[in-house]
């Protein structure tokens, strides 16, 4: 970083500048996310009414909750899903956009165009094209393969739709980052790479999936948060965290836990757990970013 | 091992006899198709009746027409939704540009102490993600009387690490000879801000304005916690109104569909308009 002539330096004037950021931060980040540490030591009685202060109560009911347990698992399993299914798929359409080199504009809108869709409208579509009775989708599928779709009542089944409209909403801010990393390969280690009779998935996999590594890491984490925080919209819209609780993911919980059963002490613990884990994704983040520098990747 | 290495062989062969740029056009247009399908066909499914819709593999267009989306705009209040969804996301990104902006000027081209201190509170705010802090931030809105008001809704959102760190990249990277000149000129810091930077960094806050206009449009679990009142609530909620009340007897599938379009179609425009200052603004991020 050059550092840049600074022709200011009226330190009331800075703050000026600075202000509005820093009360909006203050009152509607900082404030209630230290409020949540605090709010997480009481227990709230009679619909919010009455607060005991209970310590670690709240941490110790969580750790003992068999619901909050499978909550957790399948939280974890679902973004591993979504991780994993994400990445590939995106892998393999962005190096097939950066092997025909068109440059940007229609192909490339066409792939990326999921960015845009509202999660919500992702799940009421998918609700009635993989409705059990009426999906077109559904229709085919029984038609063509022996498999009978009856995610209302199957937990497993609801569990996998879920992944696939999450998978399928994510996919374009994937192929955004991924697209930009592949152009960013230096032109003379792409002429090493076009050798004879090397098949496009070996190549993929051999040269350049090392090569966009960092962005891979980024995204991977990106993902990760993305499952847990944004899949709120599908779960309320699709299956309301059933059939019996395989959908109930950490957010729904967290939810359900504060608006709709108002134990807001236990749900501000919820929230904590939530908190150290996205710091544990970031701070993974930055330290793995911090090795590729050294590296000059 | 040995049977792998001939399986990937005899994939390499099959693909080296097709050209390679025909395989990757059919891939891609196969992709694109499964991607867009849905999309494509709830457009077909929001122009048809009930009945029509019933008979599942009927894919010709309805003969509704376009009367599920007027159904949908006056009867089930869509048209309010959207307006409201619209307020809000240009109050959002305008409120964001505008503040991060002059914290970035403050940030690049004044001298004053902790700037580091206060670039790392901005930028710390990342961890905060309005799940881990949505209870007492719900309860903030109730003590402040701000519950259904558009306040609400767009108050927590004004203030961004993102779009601070962006401007400040971008700043930085704006050659000092300039700096320079403006400084022996004597202009004023807001003046220098508005005929110099903005001019100057007119693809970078496009981008962010492109960003936050969809993100600020897709916000589902914020407004359903903000805002019981339905005349004041936005479009994505709207969805789940819709889905709820279109069920009684046989679901009006065409009329949800309709309702799911329009809530798509203004971030889908948007970023068909402007995805180079978008896919730009994402380049830089990665940097």
């Amino acid at each position: 970083m050059s550092t840049q002539t600074k022709p200011y330096d009226s330190i009331p004037q800075a703050a000026v500048l600075l202000l509005p950021t820093a009360v909006v931060l203050v009152a509607f980040l900082y404030y209630p996310g230290l409020e949540t540490f605090r709010l997480s030591l009481y227990e709230t009685l009679f619909l919010g009414q009455q607060t005991n202060w209970v310590g670690l109560g709240n941490f110790a009911e969580l750790a003992t909750s068999s619901a909050y347990h499978n909550s957790f698992l399948i939280t974890v399993l679902f973004a591993a899903i979504v991780v994993v299914g994400t990445l590939s798929l995106s892998l393999v359409i962005s190096y097939m956009l950066f092997h025909v080199e068109v440059g940007s504009s229609t192909y490339l809108v066409a792939a990326i165009w999921p960015y845009a869709l509202p999660p919500a409208v992702a799940a009421i579509l998918l609700n009635f094209l993989l409705h059990p009775n009426l999906g077109i989708f559904t229709h085919y599928l029984e038609l063509l393969t022996p498999f009978t779709l009856d995610w209302f009542n199957s937990g497993p089944q609801a569990f996998g739709v879920v992944a696939v409209v999450a998978i399928w909403k994510q996919l374009g801010y994937n192929i955004i980052f991924l697209v930009a990393a592949l152009n960013n390969v230096p032109e003379s280690l792409r002429e090493t790479a076009r050798i004879d009779g090397v098949g496009h998935l070996r190549l993929l996999y051999k040269v350049y999936i090392p090569l966009v590594s960092p962005t891979l890491v980024f995204l991977a984490v990106m993902n990760t948060i993305y499952s847990f925080f944004s899949t709120f919209p599908l779960v309320d819209l699709m299956t309301s965290g059933g059939p019996s609780d395989a959908t109930n993911f950490l957010i729904f919980k967290l939810y359900r836990d504060a608006f709709e059963f108002s134990s807001l002490g236990l749900a501000s613990a919820e929230s904590v757990v939530l908190f150290v884990l996205v710091a544990i994704l970031m701070y993974g983040q930055i330290r793995l970013s911090d090795e590729y520098a050294q590296y000059g990747v | 091992m040995g049977t792998k290495t001939q399986q990937t062989t005899v994939a390499d062969a099959v693909e080296t006899r097709l050209p390679g740029n025909l395989t990757m056009h059919a891939g891609l247009v196969g992709a694109i198709a499964l991607m867009s399908a849905p999309l494509v066909l709830a457009l077909v499914m929001s122009t048809q009746t009930t009945t029509e819709v019933y008979q599942v593999t009927n894919l010709g267009i309805g003969s509704q027409g376009l009367s599920n989306y007027q159904t949908a705009l006056t009867e089930y209040g869509f048209a309010n939704y959207m307006l409201n969804s619209l307020v809000m996301s240009v109050v959002i990104v305008v409120g964001k540009v505008t503040l991060s902006l002059l914290a970035a000027l403050a940030l690049v081209y004044y001298d004053f102490p902790f700037q580091r201190g206060v670039f790392m509170f901005v930028l710390l705010t990342l961890l905060l993600p309005v799940p881990v802090r949505i209870v007492p931030l719900f309860q903030l809105m109730a003590d402040l009387g701000w519950t259904n008001t558009l306040l609400a809704l767009t108050g927590p959102y004004i203030a961004s690490a993102t779009a601070v760190f962006l401007f400040r990249q971008h700043f930085m990277s704006i050659p000092s000879s300039l700096v320079e000149a403006a400084r022996l000129d004597g202009v004023g810091p807001l003046t220098f801000l508005v005929k110099v930077l903005i001019p100057m960094s007119r693809g970078m806050i496009a981008g962010v304005a492109v960003i936050t206009f969809i993100y600020a449009w897709n916000q589902f679990l914020w407004p359903l916690v903000a805002v019981t009142d339905k005349s004041s609530q936005v479009v994505q909620v709207g969805i789940r109104y819709i889905q709820g009340s279109a069920q009684a007897g046989l679901t009006r599938w065409g009329l949800i569909m309709a309702g799911a379009v329009l809530a798509l179609l203004p971030p889908l425009l948007v970023l068909i308009a402007l995805h180079r200052p978008l896919l730009e603004t994402f380049a830089i991020q990665q940097k």
